[in-house]
């Protein structure tokens, strides 16, 4: 045991992870909310579809959900481009993650969709409302409200698990941790800053999801 | 021509009969009373007539021209006409009580927002209400849920408003409250089919009665000839039931 721990080294790295730290969080967000419309459709089709359609949803459905999102991934870095649609890695992590959590924003979804009250339902269908205005301005609220903790717990797991694209050669917080090791074989220092960073952004998020639920969706509820 | 006819209707639950060969006519300004023993369709009349259940058989007539229910356009069309009350409220639990009575008449018939909004105010405050525009549902009472229901059927100024037993979920004290707003309706010349076990109420404001058991209405007339010298056996059982309480 004679590493010495040296900060002074990677402090100079700080800018650049925080760089990566905001690319994590930039393709987190964009797959949630991609994969939130996914699993708008996909449970709007398996609640109100007819027999192909429900079928067609979970045959996709289970595939996302049984087989591992790295699998996922690679299948659309490297088969997609034989059959001509070439993507660079950034571009296949996003679509990949936005697929992902289609399907299970799909299964959630659902399970909100049969959680809405049947009156409430059935008041919007003799007040007018057509399919699309029920979803909009009953059924969507009512998940909101009562999907938000594991809507919020997805949103958080799916930006730790953008980690991942760093196997893709996307420099984004785990990415950039990667270089600035290769760089200064300082590995404790630069993976604690971080392990650090990623609490950081997995805090702030937290916070900020729980401002917007309360805001919006009269979400009740603590931060810890 | 009568202006609301129900013209020999059965409807179905499943394989169960619960609507058979009723028929029933409906003056403009009218306050038809439903009453009869539990089970005995009331409520499926009035869901038959906003299209919630579809009446397998017979028709009903607005002003002569038979409703369509299998014909989205012609349902829609009866249906702007109608307006229900349930008996469990159903009010739309994520949104206050302003915008629970404004979002019809906003978002589906785009009506502007402004006189909307100014309009709902008036109604609320009729209804006793006009504190709790930013309540939600959970935060109001029974009877005060149960007449912000009232005040969003009226918002869309129906022409024929339907009361499904809007005072047996409330307590005494509450039942007043809603009772007086429905007679103000009343007064106000609206027409009404009302569901209601409060024969007191119901002698009232009533200009006629049809009294309903096992899916048939066996009696239609006089609200007090119905309620006092009914002609058959059934219904004089059910009034000597209900009126010994
Ligand atoms: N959702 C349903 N599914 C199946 N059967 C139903 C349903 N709702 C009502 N029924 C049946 O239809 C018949 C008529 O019911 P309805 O609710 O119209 O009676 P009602 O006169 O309103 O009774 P109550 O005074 O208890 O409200 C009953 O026999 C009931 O069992
Ligand atoms: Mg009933």
């Amino acid at each position: 045991m004679n590493y010495t721990i040296h900060f002074s080294q990677v402090v100079e790295y700080i800018p650049y992870l925080i760089g990566g730290a905001w690319i994590s969080l930039q393709v987190a967000f964009l797959a949630f909310c991609g994969g939130m419309v996914i699993g708008l459709f996909g449970a709007m089709a398996k609640t109100f579809g007819g027999r192909m359609t429900r079928m067609v949803v979970d045959a996709y459905v289970s595939f996302i959900t049984n087989t591992p999102q790295l699998v996922q991934i690679y299948f659309l870095y490297f088969a997609l481009p034989e059959v001509g649609i070439l993507m660079n890695s950034y571009q296949a992590v996003l679509l990949g993650m936005t697929l992902n959590a289609g399907g299970y924003l799909t299964e959630i979804q659902r399970a909100g969709f049969l959680s809405v009250r049947q009156s409430e339902l059935e008041a919007a269908e003799t007040l007018g409302m057509n399919l699309m205005q029920k979803v909009r301005y009953v059924i969507l609220p009512h998940i909101m409200k009562v999907l938000f903790p594991s809507l919020s717990n997805l949103y958080i797991l799916m930006t730790l698990g953008t980690s991942m694209a760093a196997i893709f050669g996307l420099e984004e917080l785990t990415g950039r941790a990667l270089n600035i090791n290769a760089e200064t074989f300082r590995s404790i220092e630069v993976f604690s800053l971080t392990a650090l960073l990623y609490i950081v952004v997995t805090v702030v998020a937290s916070l900020l999801l729980l401002a917007v639920g309360r805001v919006f969706f009269r979400v009740k509820g603590k931060v810890f | 021509m009568k202006y609301l006819s129900i013209d020999q209707c059965d409807a179905f639950y499943g394989d169960q009969k619960v609507l058979e060969c009723v028929s029933l006519d409906v003056d403009k300004g009218d306050v038809v009373s439903l009453i009869g023993p539990s089970g005995s369709g009331k409520s499926t009349l009035l869901r038959v007539l906003v299209g919630l259940n579809q009446p397998t058989s017979g028709r009903i007539l607005l002003e002569g021209e038979a409703i369509d229910y299998k014909n989205r356009r012609s349902l829609k069309k009866a249906r702007e006409r109608f307006a229900i009350v349930f008996q469990q409220y159903n009010l739309f639990q994520n949104m206050t009580v302003l915008k629970n009575v404004t979002v019809a008449p906003v978002k589906i018939q785009g009506r502007p927002k402004k006189e909307v909004e100014a309009e709902a105010v008036l109604l609320l405050e009729k209804v006793g209400l006009g504190e709790k525009l930013k309540s939600y549902p959970d935060e109001l009472s029974g009877g005060q849920q149960q007449r912000v229901a009232i005040a969003r059927s009226l918002a869309l100024k129906p022409e024929i408003l339907l009361l499904d037993e809007v005072t047996s979920a409330l307590d005494p004290e509450l039942v007043t409250e809603v009772l007086d707003t429905i007679r103000l309706l009343a007064k106000e010349g609206r027409t009404m089919i009302i569901v209601s076990h409060e024969m007191g109420f119901v002698l009232e404001v009533s200009s006629k009665i049809a009294f309903m058991d096992a899916g048939r209405i066996i009696e239609v007339g006089e609200p007090r000839k119905i309620l006092e010298q009914p002609d058959t056996d059934r219904a004089r059982e059910f009034m000597g039931k209900i009126l010994r309480h």
